[in-house]
C-alpha cells in the first residue's frame, strides 16, 4: 500500500469533524481562504444567470419579482412569447443559422490553414502565421467597422445580413481554430505521417489517414468553440445586420434590454443557452468517446480547458 | 542507431502545404487585411456632398487628413473631446483589469493547485460562462440592478441602504462591475492552464528547504506566473477597449461614455463616418503595443513547441 | 506537456519587426489593387444644388427626364412588396391585410437611423418598394435621384383624406415625391404622480429639465436634433434649423449642464419608460404619449401620465412621409400601398391599433379621439391639430456644413463632458 493510499484510508476512517479540524489546521493542506473565495466566485458567476432563468418562467410581466411559474413567455402567450413573437423567434433562428454556417465553413478552412501553416516553411508562411493571429486580439468594434465599410463600399455585391454576418463570424473564428489545431499538430509531430509515407502512402493520403484521425479531438474542440463564439457574438452581428430580420439573439437582447422588456427576453436567452449547452455537451461527449477509443486517459475536462484556452500548450 | 530525422519537406510537399493553407490565407486577406486598408481609405477619404456618405480614397498620395486631424486635435488639445473619453476608457479598463486579476488569480490558483478530486467539476463551473452569451450575463445584471431588483432588496434588508438606489443611472461603478463580471472568465482559464503546468517539484523543493506556504508562493509561483498574468491582462484589456455595449446597457448616461461609444456614434449614427474611421485607427495605434506583445508571445511559444 | 522554466523569456525583436514590415508592405501595395477594383473614386465632383425647404420658402422639387413617372392605368405587380421603415412604425396586420387584398407577399425591413437607411439605398445594394423618409432629407434624395416621382392617378385618397395644408406641403409642393404618413409634436412627457411641478406651471416650461428632484429620472430623446432643439427653445431661440455656431455652442453647454444637474439619460423608449416609472420626465414624441397607456403596469390608471406641448402651438413639430425609391421593382403595387395607407379606415386602424402616431387626416380630431377612447382626456394635448402645422417649428434640411455643426456638438455632449 502506498503512503498516499495509507493516509487516505486513515483519513476516511476518522469522524468528519476530526477530519475537518485537521484540514483547518494544516498549513500545507487546502487553504481555507482560497476555498471560500473560489466558492464565492462560482456563486457570483452562476447565480445571476440562474435568477434570470427563474424569471423567464414567471407568470406575470415582472423580471425582478417572482410571480408564479409558467411557460407563458416560451410558448403560451399568443403575441409576446418566444414562439409567437416574430422578432424573437427570428433572432433565435438567425443565431442558429449563423452558428451552423460558421462551423461549417470555419472548421475545414481553419484545419487546412493550420496544417498548411504549420508544415510550410519560409518567410511567407511566418508572415501568414503572424497575421492570422491578429484577429484574436483585435477589439470587435474594429472588426465590425472594418467589415461594414468593406461590404458597403468595396464588396457591395455581398448584401448585409446573413451573408455578411456569416463572413464576419468565420473571419474572427478562424484564429481560434488555427490556434487549437496548430497546438495539437505541434505536439503530435510529424512521425505518424512519416511512418505512413514510409509504408507507401502519398503525402495527401498520409494526411488523411494518419494525421486527421489524430487531430479529431482538436477539430471537435474547435467546432465547439466556434459554435459558442458565434452564438455569443454581438458586435459584428450588430454592425452587419440588415435590419430586425437578421438580428441575432444577442443583438435582440441589446436592443430590447435597455427598455422594459417582458420575461420573454429572458426566455429567449434561456433557450439559446440551452441549445448551446446541449450541442456543446453532445460534441464533448463525442470527443470523450473518441479519446477513449484512442486510449487516451486523464480528465477530459481538464484537457479541454487547456486546449481551449492555452495557445502556448 | 539513430535515424536522421527527415523533415516532411521537399518541393512537391511544400506545394501541398501551401495549397492547404491558401484558402484560409486568401480568406483572411480578403476579409481581414483588406478591411483594415478600407478603414484607412475611408478615414483619409472624402465625403459625398449630397448624402454625406464616405467616398474612400485608395491612393495614399491623395489622402485627405481632415478627419484624422480632427480626431488628433480632439485627443491632444487640453479640453479635447476625445481626450477625456480616451482617458476615461483607460481608467475603466485599468481598474477592471486589476479587479479581474484580483479575482481570477486566486480562483485559478486554487483550481490548479488544490483542485484534486473536484477539479473536473470546478473546471466545468469555470468553462460555463464561455457558453453563456455575454449579453445574457449583462441582462441578468440589469435585472438584479433595477430599482426593484434583488441587489436593492438585499442591501435594504441588510440595512446598508435606506432607500433603493438607482444603480443603472450612469455610475462608473456599475459599468466597471459589468465589465469585470463579463470578462473575468476569459482571464481565469488561461491563468489556470498556465498555473496547472507549473512543475510541482519546484514547490516541493521550496517546501523541503523550509519555506512556508506563503513564501513558496511568493518566491516560486508568483515570479513564474508573471508571463501568464501579463498575457491574461492583455487578453481581456483589448476587447474592453472596444466595449460600448456594457456602458449602454448598464448606464444610459453620457457620463460613462467610452471610446467604443464614440466610434459607434460616428459610424452608425451620423454622417461623420471618416471621423469614426479615424477614431478606429487611433485606437488601433494606441493598442498596437498590447496587440503586438500578445501576438508575438503566442507565436514565439508555438515556435518553441515546434522546436 | 512541457513544464516551464523560469529563465525562458527572450525577445527576438528584430524578427518581429521584420515580419511586421513585410505585412505593412503588403498592405500599401493593396492601395493600387483597390483603386483598380473601383470601390469608390476621388474624381472631381461638383455638388448639385440643394433646395432647402422652409415654411416661408416652399420648394417644388424638380422632375428629371431620366427619372420619369410610371404610366397611369397599369395593373399592380404580383411580386413581393418590400417595405423599408423604422421599427415598430407600421401595423403588421395592415401589411398582412394589404397582402391578402392584392394577393402578394409583404416584407418589412427596418432601419434604426435615417443615415443608415439613406446610405443603404444610395449604395444601390438594396431595392425597396416603399420607403419612409423624413422631410429633412428631401432635397438630397430628389437630387440624388433616389426617389421616383409619384403618379397621383393612383393616389385618389390623398385629396380625400389628408389635411389640405399637408397635401401640398412646403417641403414638397405638389406632393411630387412624397405623401405624408404621420404627424407629431415633440413635447415633454411626465409622471403626474411623481413630479413636484409640471411644465405649464413654470415660467419657462423647459426649466423642468433641471429640476433637482428628478435626479436619475430625467431623460431626453437620444436624437441629435430633438434634444438640442429644446435647449434652444429654453433660451428663446426658435430657429430650429440654425447654423449659427454660437447657438449650437449654447445648446451643447445646456445639454452638458444637465449631466451634473440631474444625471440626464438618453433614450428613444419614451413610450415605455414613463409609464413604467423609469423616467419621471422624458422629452417625448406625441405618438409615444398616445401609446404610453398600454405600457402602464396593472392597476395604474392613465391619470398618472401627462404630456405638455405649448398651447399656442409654438413648439417642435414634424412629420414622416412615404415615398417610392427609384429602384423599386413593384412601383405600381407600391402606389397602391401608399393609397392604402392614406385610406381613412386603414390609416386610422394603423394608428389606433399599433403606431400611436397619427396620420394628418381630416376626420381625426382631438375630441373624436378622446370619445373613441384612443387617447385619455388628460393626454389630449398629444393630439396634433391642423393649426399646429402652421404654428409649429419644423426640423428641416441643413447644408452639409450645418449638419456637421449639429453632429459635432451632439457627439461632444455624448462624450460626457
Amino acid at each position: 500500500m502506498t503512503a498516499a493510499a495509507a493516509t487516505a484510508e486513515t483519513r476516511r476512517a476518522l469522524p468528519a469533524a476530526r477530519r475537518f479540524r485537521d484540514w483547518w489546521s494544516n498549513p500545507w493542506g487546502k487553504p481555507r481562504f482560497l476555498v471560500f473565495f473560489t466558492l464565492v466566485y462560482l456563486v457570483w458567476s452562476i447565480v445571476p444567470i440562474l435568477i434570470a432563468i427563474r424569471f423567464s418562467f414567471n407568470e406575470g410581466r415582472s423580471r425582478s419579482t417572482a410571480q408564479g411559474w409558467s411557460f407563458r413567455w416560451y410558448t403560451e402567450d399568443p403575441d409576446l412569447s418566444v414562439l409567437h413573437d416574430p422578432d424573437l423567434s427570428a433572432a433565435l433562428l438567425q443565431s442558429l443559422r449563423l452558428a451552423a454556417l460558421a462551423v461549417a465553413i470555419t472548421v475545414p478552412l481553419g484545419v487546412a490553414l493550420a496544417i498548411g501553416l504549420t508544415r510550410w516553411r519560409g518567410r511567407a508562411a511566418s508572415t501568414s502565421r503572424f497575421v492570422s493571429l491578429v484577429p484574436l486580439v483585435t477589439p470587435e468594434i474594429v472588426m465590425g467597422v472594418a467589415l461594414l465599410l468593406v461590404f458597403v463600399h468595396v464588396l457591395s455585391f455581398i448584401p448585409l445580413g446573413t451573408p455578411a454576418q456569416a463572413i464576419g463570424h468565420v473571419t474572427f473564428s478562424l484564429a481560434f481554430v488555427l490556434i487549437i489545431v496548430r497546438s495539437r499538430l505541434l505536439s503530435i509531430g510529424p512521425e505518424y505521417e512519416e511512418a505512413a509515407q514510409d509504408l507507401g502512402a502519398s503525402p495527401l493520403q498520409a494526411l488523411r489517414l494518419a494525421l486527421l484521425p489524430l487531430l479529431t479531438p482538436a477539430i471537435v474542440a474547435s467546432a465547439i468553440i466556434v459554435f459558442a463564439i458565434s452564438m455569443d457574438d454581438f458586435v459584428v452581428s450588430a454592425f452587419l445586420s440588415s435590419g430586425t430580420t437578421t438580428d441575432t439573439v444577442p443583438v435582440r437582447i441589446y436592443s430590447t434590454g435597455r427598455t422594459s422588456p417582458t420575461p420573454a427576453l429572458n426566455a429567449l436567452a434561456t433557450v439559446t443557452l440551452a441549445i448551446t449547452l446541449v450541442i456543446a455537451a453532445l460534441a464533448f461527449g463525442l470527443w470523450r468517446f473518441v479519446r477513449a477509443a484512442r486510449g487516451q486517459t486523464g480528465s477530459a475536462i481538464e484537457e479541454f480547458a487547456r486546449v481551449e484556452t492555452d495557445p502556448t500548450r | 542507431m539513430a535515424k536522421p530525422e527527415r523533415r516532411l519537406g521537399g518541393r512537391r510537399r511544400e506545394a501541398l502545404w501551401a495549397a492547404l493553407a491558401l484558402p484560409g490565407i486568401v480568406w483572411l486577406a480578403l476579409f481581414f487585411v483588406v478591411p483594415f486598408y478600407v478603414i484607412l481609405g475611408v478615414a483619409f477619404g472624402t465625403v459625398d456632398p449630397t448624402f454625406q456618405t464616405p467616398r474612400p480614397t485608395w491612393n495614399p498620395l491623395d489622402w485627405n487628413t481632415q478627419a484624422f486631424d480632427f480626431v488628433i486635435d480632439g485627443l491632444v488639445s487640453r479640453g479635447g473631446v476625445f481626450r477625456h473619453v480616451f482617458l476615461r476608457t483607460l481608467v475603466y479598463v485599468a481598474i477592471s483589469v486589476v479587479l479581474s486579476l484580483a479575482i481570477a488569480y486566486p480562483v485559478a490558483y486554487f483550481v490548479a493547485r488544490f483542485g484534486g478530486r473536484w477539479k473536473g467539476l470546478l473546471l466545468l463551473g469555470l468553462i460555463a460562462p464561455f457558453f453563456i452569451s455575454y449579453l445574457m450575463r449583462m441582462l441578468a445584471w440589469i435585472n438584479l440592478l433595477q430599482d426593484d431588483g434583488w441587489v436593492n432588496d438585499v442591501l435594504l434588508w441588510i440595512g446598508i441602504l435606506d432607500a433603493p438606489r438607482n444603480w443603472l443611472d450612469g455610475r462608473a461603478s456599475s459599468v466597471i462591475l459589468g465589465m469585470v463580471y463579463g470578462y473575468v472568465p476569459f482571464m481565469i482559464l488561461p491563468l489556470y492552464a498556465f498555473l496547472d503546468r507549473i512543475d510541482r517539484s519546484l514547490l516541493d523543493a521550496a517546501r523541503d528547504l523550509g519555506a512556508s506556504p506563503l513564501q513558496a508562493f511568493r518566491l516560486v509561483t508568483l515570479p513564474l506566473s508573471v508571463p501568464a498574468i501579463l498575457a491574461g491582462c492583455v487578453i481581456i484589456a483589448l476587447p474592453m477597449f472596444g466595449d460600448y455595449y456594457t456602458p449602454d446597457l448598464l448606464s444610459g448616461s453620457p457620463k460613462t461614455s467610452l471610446v467604443g461609444n464614440q466610434i459607434n456614434l460616428y459610424i452608425r449614427g451620423g454622417q461623420q463616418i471618416p471621423v469614426g474611421a479615424a477614431l478606429v485607427i487611433v485606437l488601433m495605434l494606441l493598442l498596437a503595443f498590447l496587440l503586438a506583445y500578445y501576438v508575438f508571445a503566442t507565436a514565439r511559444a508555438q515556435r518553441r513547441l515546434s522546436g | 506537456m512541457a513544464t516551464f522554466h523560469p529563465r525562458e523569456w527572450r525577445y527576438a525583436r528584430r524578427e518581429f519587426l521584420q515580419r511586421g514590415a513585410a505585412g505593412a508592405f503588403a498592405l500599401s501595395s493593396m492601395g493600387t489593387l483597390l483603386a483598380a477594383c473601383g470601390g469608390g473614386g476621388n474624381g472631381e465632383f461638383k455638388p448639385p444644388e440643394l433646395l432647402l425647404a422652409r415654411p416661408d420658402n416652399p420648394v417644388t422639387h424638380p422632375l428629371f427626364d431620366d427619372n420619369p413617372l410610371i404610366a397611369s392605368g397599369l395593373e399592380p405587380e404580383s411580386g413581393t412588396l418590400r417595405i423599408y421603415n423604422w421599427n415598430g412604425y407600421l401595423w403588421p396586420r395592415a401589411m398582412k391585410n394589404f397582402g391578402k387584398e392584392y394577393g402578394v407577399k409583404v416584407e418589412l425591413t427596418t432601419f434604426s437611423t435615417m443615415d443608415e437607411a439613406i446610405a443603404k439605398i444610395s449604395s444601390g445594394a438594396v431595392d425597396f418598394d416603399v420607403f419612409f423618409p423624413t422631410p429633412d432629407r428631401m432635397s438630397r434624395l430628389v437630387v440624388g435621384k433616389l426617389l421616383q416621382p409619384l403618379n397621383h392617378d393612383y393616389l385618389p385618397n390623398l385629396a380625400k383624406t389628408v389635411w389640405p395644408s399637408v397635401q401640398d406641403p412646403f417641403y414638397d409642393k405638389g406632393s411630387r415625391y412624397t405623401v405624408p404618413y404621420t404627424i407629431y409634436t415633440t413635447g415633454i412627457g411626465y409622471r403626474a404622480d411623481k413630479v413636484t411641478t409640471t411644465p405649464d406651471k413654470l415660467s419657462n416650461p423647459y426649466d423642468i429639465y433641471w429640476d433637482e428632484s428628478l435626479k436619475g429620472k430625467m431623460f431626453l430623446l437620444d436624437d441629435g436634433r430633438e434634444a438640442p432643439v429644446h435647449m434652444l427653445f429654453r433660451n428663446g431661440i426658435t430657429d430650429v434649423n440654425t447654423e449659427n455656431p454660437d447657438h449650437l455652442e449654447l445648446a451643447k453647454n445646456e445639454l452638458k449642464s444637465l449631466i451634473d444637474a440631474v444625471n440626464v439619460k438618453l433614450s428613444t423608449d419614451d413610450y415605455s419608460h414613463v409609464p413604467e416609472g423609469r423616467a419621471w420626465v422624458h422629452q417625448m414624441w406625441s405618438g409615444s404619449a398616445v401609446s404610453a397607456p398600454s405600457y402602464l403596469p396593472e392597476g395604474t390608471g392613465t391619470e398618472v401620465l401627462g404630456y405638455w406641448f405649448p398651447s399656442d402651438g409654438r413648439g417642435s413639430i414634424g412629420n414622416d412621409t412615404i415615398a417610392i425609391p427609384r429602384a423599386a421593382k413593384n412601383p405600381v403595387l407600391a402606389h397602391y400601398f401608399l393609397n392604402y395607407l392614406l385610406d381613412e379606415k386603414h390609416g386610422y386602424d394603423n394608428f389606433a391599433n399599433y403606431v400611436g402616431y397619427q396620420p394628418p387626416f381630416v376626420t381625426l380630431d382631438p375630441d373624436r379621439l378622446v370619445t373613441d377612447e384612443i387617447v385619455p382626456a388628460n393626454l389630449k394635448s398629444a393630439v396634433v391639430r391642423e393649426s399646429d402645422f402652421d404654428t409649429g417649428y419644423f426640423q428641416l434640411e441643413l447644408t452639409p456644413e450645418g449638419q456637421t455643426l449639429w453632429q459635432v456638438a451632439w457627439a461632444e455632449f455624448k462624450a460626457g463632458g
